[in-house]
């Protein structure tokens, strides 16, 4: 070991040494030091489409949208879009935006979010499940059942909707949105079918507010669930196992059509 | 004086300690690239797209499913809060908070290597810095020379500050040079985000600002350098007080691992702001992140280091000046 080179070491790890103290200072100070400066608020830019052919899918809503229940994680989302692979022989993107639980008032700010809205104009199809939490409200409206609320509520679910749909609309009126209505959890459970009156209401007024919007459609799942629903729910007797989702998605994937858009 | 350091560099040197730990850097570099690397290119397959802002959306979404589940510590819950909207604000000013390069991999790397991978690294030249002449015989030797015992101690500390620094320095230069082989050597310039204030799980943003990247990282460094200078004051005065050096390094380690426990579950157990090693995320500050006991801010939590730091070198001195040696 030579001299010289220790006395270098020593020199530059000295240097680095009170560089780094110097660091520290001066963060502490900085951090206190209260300076606000302006944010700059830059514009999103659109997403680039690259390839001619890149579909895009835009899913929103709530835990059916997200996929709870099935274990393998994937929900209709997921079973649609394997099916688009499958029959396209190419994979779409997809922005799965599905929060569990989300309601209908939820999804009305989501959809006003910038980087959500730089999503859907990019969509060329749009999954939406929304409502079963605003109807439901985890079971409750099956225990205390009270007509009343459930038209309060129905009809506050109608503005929203038509707000939602708004909102798409400004920013993108191509892409088609497919609104999955809603199936009853509670058929078994309820012997004089008051649950089933109540969800084919709500989902006839669904579907008069969807007729509304020339590119929305809606897509009903009440009949699939209607004859055996305890075999295509979860455990948790509300959410649809991986069968139900395969229903679902069975339903709604044939309707979608993946031409070259040309937009 | 002089003399002495050098003897002690040569010293350390000769042991090639820094080359091992340098080699220990690179190891677990190469492996975090590879593993990050991966994660992108996985992620970016999920989503179909390379645009950071849908990937950033996919992760507020997930946090948000996260959230939405009720059954959750309300720790972690609050921690959660805080990251999601952090990361909406980063999206709402369209700013990536990871931009892809070497620099933003290097700040990454430091942050989470601070409170456990950099200790660790300090210990392995600290921690027998004096144990080690016991082990060996010659502490009689050295202390046998007509030079003032505190002397010798201060040189060999000195040498300690010296290898400190030389290591932060040499992790965060292996961390650019060979994560830059991947993601390229770019990045100085991003704008970071600093300045976020929390009360709980509420984001106060009125005092944010931006910083570039290269900034960031200096601060970063400061803070990384100050933690390692601290726990390598303490492995030293380990050292002087316990003779064998693998009990010092034991005392050490249970030390750091416990802290790096202790930081998920303290937040109802509030005295323990005043250990030292929850104190070591220093970077969370900066970053905005919540610290693991509500009430803790960057100067509260170097006041406490430095405290331990002095109080370790005290009784370093007092121990070694006194000490009977046979």
């Amino acid at each position: 070991m030579s001299k010289s080179k220790v006395l270098v070491t020593t020199i530059i790890s000295a240097v680095v040494g009170l560089f780094f103290l110097f660091c520290l200072g001066w963060t502490i100070f900085d951090h206190y030091g209260k300076k606000t400066s302006d944010m700059r608020s830059t514009e999103a830019t659109p997403i680039k489409k690259d390839l001619a052919n890149d579909f895009t899918v835009v899913a929103l809503g709530d835990s059916l949208t997200r996929g709870t229940g099935d274990e393998s994680g994937k929900g209709y989302v997921g079973l649609v879009l394997e099916d688009l692979e499958n029959e396209y022989n190419h994979k779409p993107i997809i922005h799965n935006l599905g929060i569990n639980g989300q309601v209908s008032e939820e999804l009305v700010q989501q959809v006003k979010q910038k980087e959500v809205r730089r999503q859907i104009k990019a969509a060329d199809v749009i999954l939406l499940t929304i409502g079963g939490n605003d109807l439901f409200q985890k079971g409750q409206t099956l225990i205390d059942y009270d007509s009343q609320v459930i038209s309060e509520s129905q009809k506050k679910y109608m503005e929203n909707l038509n707000d939602i749909f708004k909102n798409i609309n400004q920013v993108n009126d191509k892409a088609t949105i497919f609104l999955l209505g809603l199936y009853n959890p509670f058929i078994e459970l309820d012997d004089d079918l008051d649950t089933n009156r109540i969800v084919r209401d709500w989902n006839n007024d669904t579907a008069e507010v969807v007729a509304h919007y020339k590119n929305a459609i809606f897509v009903p799942t009440f009949d699939l669930f209607q004859l055996s629903v305890n075999d295509y729910l979860y455990t948790d007797n509300f959410h649809p196992n991986k069968k139900g989702y395969r229903l679902i998605a069975d339903r709604v994937a044939p309707l979608i059509k993946w031409e070259d858009e040309k937009r | 004086m002089n003399n002495l350091i050098q003897n002690e560099m040569m010293k350390l040197l000769a042991k090639k300690r820094l080359v091992i730990i340098g080699v220990i850097v690179g190891i677990l570099v190469l492996m975090f690239t590879y593993a990050q690397y991966k994660q992108a290119e996985e992620q970016q397959e999920k989503l179909g797209t390379t645009d950071w802002r849908a990937a950033l959306q996919q992760q507020i979404i997930d946090t948000q499913n996260r959230l939405s589940s009720n059954r959750m510590l309300d720790e972690w819950r609050e921690q959660l809060e805080v990251g999601l909207k952090q990361q909406q604000y980063y999206l709402d000013h369209d700013i990536n908070p990871s931009e892809p390069g070497a620099a933003t991999f290097t700040r990454m790397f430091l942050e989470n290597a601070i409170d456990l991978f950099i200790p660790l690294l300090i210990m392995i030249v600290a921690s027998d810095l004096v144990s080690s002449e016991n082990s060996q015989g010659t502490i009689k030797l050295l202390l046998t020379r007509p030079v003032k015992r505190w002397k010798i101690l201060m040189s060999k500390y000195v040498t300690l500050l010296l290898s400190v620094s030389i290591i932060v320095a040499m992790t965060a230069l292996l961390s650019y040079l060979l994560s830059g082989l991947v993601f390229g050597y770019q990045g100085w310039a991003a704008p970071v985000i600093t300045g976020f204030g929390l009360n709980g799980a509420d984001v106060d943003v009125s005092q944010v600002r931006l910083v570039e990247q290269w900034k960031f990282l200096l601060m970063d460094l400061g803070l990384v350098w100050l933690v390692a200078v601290v726990i390598g004051t303490l492995s030293f005065m380990l050292s002087v007080l316990v003779r064998s050096t693998p009990a010092g390094m034991g005392i050490m380690l249970a030390a750091l691992i416990s802290g790096a426990i202790l930081n998920n579950m303290v937040s109802s157990w509030e005295s323990a702001k005043y250990f030292f090693m929850v104190n070591l995320k220093l970077t969370t500050y900066i970053s905005g992140s919540a610290p693991p006991i509500e009430g803790m801010t960057l100067l509260s939590s170097v006041i406490t280091l430095l405290v331990w730091w002095l109080l370790a070198l005290i009784v370093s001195f007092a121990a070694f000046t006194r000490k009977d040696v046979y």
